[in-house]
């Protein structure tokens, strides 16, 4: 049926690709090109080839950033998803305030980043800190150590901060997609005697399959590209030890190495496109009953 | 029925197009209509415009020092208003040196700037002051020389002001402990350990590590202004563009910057410094210094109020000296160097306009406004400001009376900034160096950077 | 039983909550200490109550005009967004046409690719454009910077819509665009929200953008705004900027009530319907 008449459905996507290519894939295209030259900002560029993506694998600062931006995102991207679906199911419970609620919840990623990153460096700094003095108060100060004199605590630290940070937006589109699932199919479920891991387990979660793999998807997208909340909180430091990938692009192409942040972004990309590619065969929609 | 389907595919595509550009066309003649702001741009920009009619000029001003937007936006009203032909237009921003990178790649360089790159002097984009006689003739030599080009020896940008940096230290304490401002690094020490013997609870000197471009200013003022200080101001610039190792020597284990990260070694060893060097801020060395619970730390002048704001009572508590000779045979050095440069773009339509501007701005009683807006002495010889209070106006004076002078390391490479060797230095507290490792790291950095 | 899961969900929605308040709580002990005081002396938890900070921070910072020029830009941005996206989304959901599928993955690959690539292409680009400075410009980069994630996340969820919701309005006649508009539309409502609470403050508080395209002080956003408070070799005037901040804040609770109401909203009707 729908073949017979080439109606206005067939351009709707139309519009969206046009504002997008103009914004964003004109300049990307003119961006990408700059991949391949030494350009440093002030002088004229030459063409170089492939030599920045060679350059690229023999720096051992840029290999330690490929390091801490996989660890950050092994830890990240799964925690965000499930501390998200958590607070979503919880909001989605027949409570009262739940308005309120959210908003508390959502309220970090609220508050300009600008300002977010330095309040979380004023909560957690090292003896200093708020958390610090609170427990200090209460003569607890040890347990809150120098968390940046280690690898693994920094990184622990900053995974955490990332889901307290962003937790909300995950709950946002789990919520949404919480609407979908129909109440009747709830009470179905209880009447057949379905504990609720059961009803959860074969209910909810099926039905919330495409919010899932959208929150998958940009949660893996999110935690690769970590920026700022690494910048406030160690600023890649000490030294370059925490340094995201996306911190050593932006240090690049403010260092006069513009032609070469540009492929380091496109090497990124590659790095960033494996685990979405695998993520979403994982989560294709089946064909619902 | 194909053909069909791309026919319409495409005759719906020009009619979106269509609709699109039609839509923005009328949303660009809305916006002209309603701002003046854009319209004068539009005008500006066109240089034909310009030059026939004479008509509106909009300079455009782009600045990153906070410290002076209140009082440049005085000035600037005062001069839009003395005049009918010319507006300014102040621009500021947080990270001023990074974006004015992205200006000049995308071609947006604005008139006037306060940001100085010695690479984009190399490139010739900003114009060449050398024969505006009028600001020359009254700008203190020592400063004129901190703002010529070595290798071309022309000047391409005028400094308004000069700051100072070197160690600030708490009077009180010192007069308590009955301790003298150090001249050498062994004098030096033994004031940080009675310090810190005497009065557990004062940091003896308070570095705030966390804040990279603090350590690169160590890096600036101490091992560099040696070779600054040996050299001299023009002799040292050039070894810097050079890379003359002969001169610089950074990686050697016994030269300047060895020796200066050893000494830092020590320092953090012994406990002379605060045990969180590398995670402190600098608001958190301000309140320790204004409360008396750091005793010393480096910085420039432009801290100072800051450490009022935190404590007004510290005015008359607050001392000033330079960094203690620690090489042999070498003296004490302060940062005495050039603030508020301004340049013009090179490209600019309205070269003539900017320097009107800039006369304005350079008028005696403008730039007594200024430097007491700053808080830092006028460059200028005929501006009397009163830029602080008498007795650290007399610190400074002293200060920069016993110790040789050093300006800025301007002339570092391209790809190794301040903020990279502060990075550097990062690691060396955190442990990843000796400091013959660190010095010979340090130079070969230095060497990548200038590729 | 039953009460006893009660009262620990209400437990565990308590400490949730109050952990996302944290960072609220000390934006608003620094917007209330004076510029003397050290926070941790004293008790840390009883500010100054210096209120000037509110009256010098809102003339210092112009955060008024600022939140004018906000609001504008993240309205009509979010306007778009909504129409454009789900739009582009029905129709790659619906339709499995050759170009539905190319627009889609590069939509979903371009999410991928670090934004700092087009900073000096787009700077080009929006001064050929005669875009700087205004705020309809900046509207329209916010908002195509957005289009992937939008329409994919509505995407997933015009997929979940049972399709013969608008085959039985294409029977009655109806065409599929106008089916969209009368029968999908309205059921977005959910994830529309969704896509504005998401996108709505990230185009509120933008800096990366605003720092290219808003240079005149008048059409200067929020960020922009709190950014005169830093400095950069000595700190910022915290107090000033965090009571700032919280003026800034005030409209962001007030819409996300406004939006967040429109989530539960969209339950209530599902569940009448259903």
């Amino acid at each position: 049926m729908k073949e017979k008449r080439i109606g206005l459905h067939t351009f709707m996507a139309i519009p969206a690709f046009i504002l997008y290519s103009i914004f964003f894939l004109y300049p990307l295209a003119k961006g990408i090109g700059m991949s391949l030259t030494d350009w440093d900002g002030i002088t004229k560029a030459h063409f170089v080839g492939l030599d920045n993506f060679i350059q690229f694998f023999k720096d051992k600062r840029a290999v330690n950033d490929i390091r801490t931006t996989l660890i950050f995102a092994m830890g990240s991207a799964p925690l965000l998803n499930i501390v998200g679906l958590g607070y979503a199911l919880l909001m989605d419970s027949k409570i009262k305030g739940k308005g309120i609620a959210r908003m508390l919840i959502y309220l970090p990623a609220v508050i300009s980043p600008l300002i977010m990153g330095y309040i979380w460096y004023l909560l957690l700094q090292p003896g200093r800190g708020f958390v610090f003095h609170f427990l200090d108060n209460l003569g607890r100060g040890a347990w809150f150590g120098n968390w940046t004199a280690s690898y693994a605590n920094s990184m622990l630290v900053l995974v955490l901060v990332n889901v307290w940070q962003y937790a909300g937006m995950t709950m946002v589109i789990y919520l949404a997609g919480l609407q979908a699932v129909p109440l009747e199919l709830y009470e179905a479920a209880r009447m057949d005697g379905a504990t609720a891991p059961k009803r959860f387990r074969y209910v909810t979660l099926p039905l919330l399959i495409p919010s899932i793999r959208i929150n998958v998807v940009t949660n893996i997208i999110g935690s690769l590209s970590v920026f700022d909340i690494i910048m406030s909180l160690t600023g890649g430091g000490p030294g370059y030890k925490t340094e995201s990938l996306s911190i050593y692009i932006m240090r690049m192409c403010y260092g006069s190495k513009t032609g070469y942040s540009t492929a380091v972004a496109l090497i990124m990309f590659f790095i960033i496109l494996i685990p979405v590619l695998v993520s979403m065969r994982l989560t294709k929609a089946k064909p619902m009953e | 029925m194909k053909r069909k389907k791309l026919l319409s595919i495409m005759l719906s595509l020009v009619l979106i197009i269509g609709l699109l550009a039609g839509c923005s066309t009328s949303k660009k003649d809305d916006t002209q209509g309603t701002t003046e702001g854009t319209t004068k741009e539009a005008k500006a920009e066109d240089p034909t415009a310009a030059d026939t009619k004479k008509e509106h000029v909009n300079l455009k001003f782009f600045t990153g020092k906070i410290e002076t937007i209140d009082v440049m936006n005085e000035i600037i009203n005062d001069f839009n208003a003395s005049q009918d032909r010319i507006t300014v237009e102040q621009e500021y921003q947080k990270d001023a040196s990074n974006i004015i990178k992205i200006k000049f790649a995308a071609d947006q360089v604005p008139d006037i700037m306060t940001t100085y790159e010695q690479g984009f002097a190399d490139e010739d984009k900003y114009l060449d002051l050398s024969d505006q006689s009028q600001w020359w003739s009254r700008l203190t030599p020592a400063m004129k020389d901190m703002c010529t080009d070595v290798d071309s020896g022309k000047q391409y940008r005028i400094c308004t002001n000069m700051t100072m940096a070197g160690i600030f230290y708490n009077k009180e304490i010192f007069k308590e402990l009955g301790l003298e401002v150090a001249s050498n690094w062994n004098d030096f020490m033994a004031n940080l350990e009675t310090i810190k013997e005497k009065k557990p609870d004062v940091t003896p000197f308070f570095i705030f590590g966390n804040e990279a471009w603090h350590l690169g200013h160590l890096i600036e003022f101490i091992p560099q202004g040696y070779i600054k200080a040996t050299y001299g101001t023009v002799e040292a610039k050039k070894a810097f563009l050079d890379n003359d190792k002969s001169k610089l020597n950074f990686g050697a284990p016994d030269g300047a910057l060895a020796t200066f990260a050893g000494n830092l070694l020590d320092m953090q060893a012994k406990g002379l410094i605060n045990s969180d060097v590398l995670t402190a801020t600098s608001d958190n060395c301000i309140q320790d210094f204004a409360n008396g619970k750091a005793a010393m730390f480096s910085n420039g002048m432009w801290c100072l109020s800051s450490i009022l704001e935190a404590n007004p009572d510290m005015e008359s508590n607050i001392g000033f000296a330079p960094y203690p000779a620690y090489m042999e045979g070498s003296k004490p050095v302060i940062l005495s160097a050039e603030d508020s440069g301004y340049s013009i773009s090179s490209t600019t339509k309205y070269k003539d306009e900017a320097i009107e501007f800039l006369n304005f701005l350079y008028k005696a009683e403008n730039q007594k406004k200024y430097s007491e807006a700053l808080k830092s002495p006028s460059a200028f010889t005929d501006v009397n400001a009163s830029w602080a209070s008498e007795g650290i106006v007399t610190e400074v004076n002293n200060a920069l009376n016993s110790a040789v002078h050093i300006g800025f390391t301007n002339e570092k490479p391209a790809g190794f900034s301040g903020d990279d060797a502060g990075r550097m230095v990062q690691e060396l507290l955190a442990g990843g160096y000796s400091a013959a490792d660190f010095a010979k790291a340090f130079e070969e950095a230095w060497d990548a950077g200038m590729k | 039983m039953r009460k006893l899961s009660k009262v620990s969900i209400y437990l565990c929605v308590i400490f949730i909550c109050l952990l996302c308040l944290i960072p609220f709580l000390v934006l608003i002990i620094l917007s209330l200490n004076s510029p003397q005081r050290v926070f941790y002396e004293g008790n840390m938890f009883i500010p100054d109550f210096y209120l000037k900070n509110f009256a010098e921070g809102w003339v210092k910072s112009n955060i008024g005009s600022a939140m004018i020029n906000s609001a504008f830009i993240t309205a009509l941005a979010l306007i778009i967004i909504v129409l454009l996206c789900s739009m582009a989304a029905y129709t790659i959901a619906r339709f499995k046409y050759r170009f539905n599928t190319l627009i889609f993955a590069v939509f979903i690959s371009c999410m991928m690719i670090p934004g700092i690539i087009n900073t000096v292409p787009l700077y080009t680009l929006m001064i050929k454009l005669h875009a700087v400075n205004t705020l309809w410009g900046m509207a329209l980069v916010c908002a195509a910077l957005a289009i992937p994630q939008s329409t994919f996340v509505f995407h997933g969820f015009i997929k979940s819509l049972p399709r013969e919701l608008e085959e039985s309005a294409i029977i009655d006649g109806c065409s599929w665009f106008s089916s969209f508009w009368r029968i999908v539309f309205p059921l977005l409502k959910p994830a529309a929200s969704a896509i504005i609470i998401l996108n709505g403050f990230g185009i509120w508080n933008n800096y990366s953008q605003a720092v290219f395209f808003l240079q005149d002080s008048k059409k200067h956003n929020v960020p922009q705004a709190l950014s005169v408070y830093f400095q950069q070799f000595a700190g910022a005037k915290w107090n000033l900027m965090a009571a700032t901040a919280v003026i800034a804040i005030v409209p962001v609770i007030l819409a996300f009530l406004l939006f967040q109401k429109n989530l539960i909203r969209g339950l209530t009707e599902g569940a009448l319907k259903g």
